[in-house]
């Protein structure tokens, strides 16, 4: 009993501490800040001063102040679930063909989808903005199909297009992976005993496959998801002048504006979505679970 | 020992009201004591590899300093000069602010060095060291940032202005004398989605103010707001906020103008001319009057070495080292005694050395309060959103 105990306690352990470390002590710390005043020179106020202790809600009224904030929060939460979307779409056949070609091509297929992670993630990034400038060729191509319809010519780059293309292609990774993982282990016989029983080729795959991979797909949009609401770079490089989400209005308080109270106040928003989304993925994971 | 010590303090204090934090502080008396001789040892072990070692480290902008500069003054104080670089100002402030130590030497534009003398981080300058400091134009000396020099030399300057491709905004019958060419849409409508501006809240709106015929310093509210609905009825046209990528733009010619600073238009230019691209990159100031950088050298009260830091200015002080960096990047230069080694092409740029008419229409920014801060942030969110 107490050595089972033991076990679980060094397994558990470090996962928990470094969650406690790196998790919820950082968290705390933005919660007390984001009460605090912004130091005028940039960081924050002393704590105590002029015999009173300096502490505020006033971030919060701030952000509740003006639409925008909320504005941009909604709007970064679109991106993030139009981007997860997208990457389901691409992701799923992928997969799928991984789990169907024969064993030796599959180990190198995975590694063709995790390949990119071997150059940096900004190098890629800064590659779309050749790849969709004005001079590129797909550039060219899109308008001379846009032409032929009569239609003005559009820009590829600096758009809210180029921002989700870049955001889908630097995540999908994330999502390929997971869905590998649950279907590899779906038993082929499923679908033949589908068949017996007279389903067709689409009701196969959607009570069968698709229902049984739903746990992976959680997983997957769970890992799309978090990170691209957070996602600043992506933005800042491909986005127009319209294209600011909420990592970026974080960023802008702790650089150009210097208000680190209202950027931890930005912060901690982030973060209750995250765990709001990530609650919801998990619930719904366990109940597809239960399910099936 | 120094147990028994703060019991006695503890005793003497007790007819003082009692402060909450207090009973913990006394608490860890004992771990204070350790921390006290660990930073002592880690001390001394820093001031012997200081000794056996001289690392002058020096914290610039990126691309801000050339090679040969930095070997020969390693030559000559027969030490070592550790670059460390930052691309803004407000990058280089959140890292102090985060707490980083040990820069002897900060090259911060003018608004930044205000901020760091009134947060008490610099260390002032000895003057019997710097010799060369007669060298330096008086325009750029005994600013509003730092009355009478005690803190900061003048490094190099920039004027945030317009860069452009020549023939297009010829073509296109553009003038490329005013912030209009940036702000008009009567103009703008020709170049829809060539255009490119700074994304910083504060060079944007001091153009824009300027362009309004207000101070790039002006804070009156009312103002700020005239300024922000002429970017905002601007915005649509311009293809992006940008802070860096528009050299490779202008240089590729996607972008065919840019709000930009002098040295960047200065590589973009260089850089068109060294591709043998069929078009020409220049650049001016506008004639409402732009924003002047003047980056000055300050010395970080964390910097072990302030000796090796007052050479290293008094070595960028003399006319030939400052020129150097003139000829690689195009920044302006505030000391007189360097012009002789400026190239003549540069020397007689009016965007990197302006004439007087225009100088007197030149604005250093000043930092804003945290207040300020605030409302110009919920004003360039206000800009960004859609």
């Amino acid at each position: 009993m107490t050595r089972e105990r033991l076990t679980r306690w060094l397994v558990a352990g470090p996962p928990f501490v470094f969650m406690v470390v790196f998790f919820v002590l950082p968290a705390l710390i933005m919660v007390a800040a984001s009460f605090r005043i912004p130091g005028e020179h940039g960081g924050l106020a002393p704590l105590h001063e002029h015999g009173a202790w300096q502490l505020t809600p006033e971030t919060y009224a701030f952000f509740f102040s003006d639409f925008i904030y909320t504005e941009i929060f909604l709007k970064s939460f679109l991106v993030a679930a139009l981007t997860t979307f997208l990457c389901i779409l691409m992701a799923y056949p992928l997969a799928l063909l991984i789990t169907r070609v024969p064993k030796r091509f599959r180990d190198v297929m995975i590694l063709l989808v995790v390949l990119p992670f071997a150059s940096n993630f900004l190098i890629r990034v800064y590659a779309w903005m050749i790849i969709l400038g004005p001079q590129g060729a797909l550039s060219a191509a899109v308008n001379r199909v846009a032409g032929a319809f009569g239609l003005e010519p559009v820009a590829l780059l600096f758009s809210p297009v180029a921002v989700v293309v870049g955001m889908v292609y630097v995540h999908l990774p994330f999502m390929v992976l997971p869905l590998y993982t649950n279907l590899e282990k779906h038993d082929p016989l499923l679908l033949d005993a589908a068949q017996d029983l007279g389903a067709n080729a689409w009701q196969r795959f959607w009570r069968v496959t698709w229902s049984l991979s739903l746990p992976g797909v959680y997983a997957g949009s769970a890992l799309v998801f978090i990170p691209v609401l957070g996602m600043f770079a992506v933005p800042d490089i491909l986005g127009g002048t319209g294209d600011i989400l909420i990592g970026n209005l974080i960023k802008e308080q702790f650089l150009g504006t210097r208000d680190w109270p209202f950027g931890s106040t930005l912060s901690i928003m982030l973060t209750l979505m995250v765990l709001a989304s990530a609650a919801l993925a998990m619930r719904l994971a366990r109940r597809s679970l239960a399910h099936a | 020992m120094k147990n028994l010590l703060s019991a006695k303090d503890a005793k003497k204090r007790e007819g003082k009201p009692k402060n909450t934090f207090w009973l913990l502080k006394n608490f860890f008396a004992p771990l204070r004591v350790l921390r006290g001789q660990m930073i002592l040892t880690f001390l001394a072990c820093l001031a012997l590899s200081a000794q056996a070692r001289d690392e002058l480290h020096l914290y610039n902008w990126n691309n801000y300093i050339s090679d040969a500069t930095v070997a020969r003054f390693e030559a000559t104080c027969r030490c070592k000069v550790v670059q460390d670089y930052y691309s803004d100002n407000e990058e280089m402030l959140a890292k102090l602010a985060a707490g980083a130590t040990g820069h002897d030497l900060i090259v911060p534009t003018g608004d930044a060095v205000e901020s760091l003398i009134k947060s008490g981080q610099l260390r002032p300058l000895e003057k019997t060291k710097l010799p060369h400091l007669k060298n330096v134009d008086p325009a750029y000396l005994d600013t509003a940032f730092d009355p009478g020099n005690r803190y900061s030399v003048p490094y190099a300057y920039t004027i945030t202005l317009i860069g452009y491709n020549v023939g297009k905004m010829r073509e296109l019958k553009l003038p490329t004398d005013t912030w209009a060419v940036i702000f008009e849409p009567g103009y703008l409508k020709k170049l829809k989605g060539r255009v490119t501006v700074l994304d910083s809240q504060r060079e944007l709106m001091a153009a824009a103010l300027k362009y309004l015929g207000y101070s790039a310093n002006d804070t009156d509210e009312a103002h700020w707001r005239r300024a922000r609905d002429l970017i905002i009825r601007a915005k649509p046209y311009w293809a992006a906020f940008n802070a860096s990528s528009y050299i490779k733009e202008l240089t590729v010619g996607n972008i065919w103008l840019a709000h930009g600073y002098s040295n960047d238009m200065f590589q973009a230019q260089q850089d068109a001319r060294l591709a043998g691209r069929p078009f020409t990159i220049a650049y001016a100031t506008p004639k409402e009057g732009a924003v002047l950088a003047l980056d000055s050298m300050v010395l970080h009260q964390s910097g072990p070495r302030p000796d090796l830091a007052h050479r290293f200015i008094d070595f960028m002080l003399e006319g030939k080292n400052s020129a150097e960096l003139t000829n690689l990047i195009g920044s302006g230069n505030p000391n007189r005694d360097a012009l002789q080694y400026i190239e003549p092409a540069i020397a007689a740029n009016q965007a990197v050395f302006p004439p007087p008419a225009v100088q007197r229409r030149l604005e250093m920014l000043k930092d804003l309060d945290r207040n300020q801060r605030r409302v110009l942030s919920r004003m360039w969110t206000e800009i960004k959103v859609h």
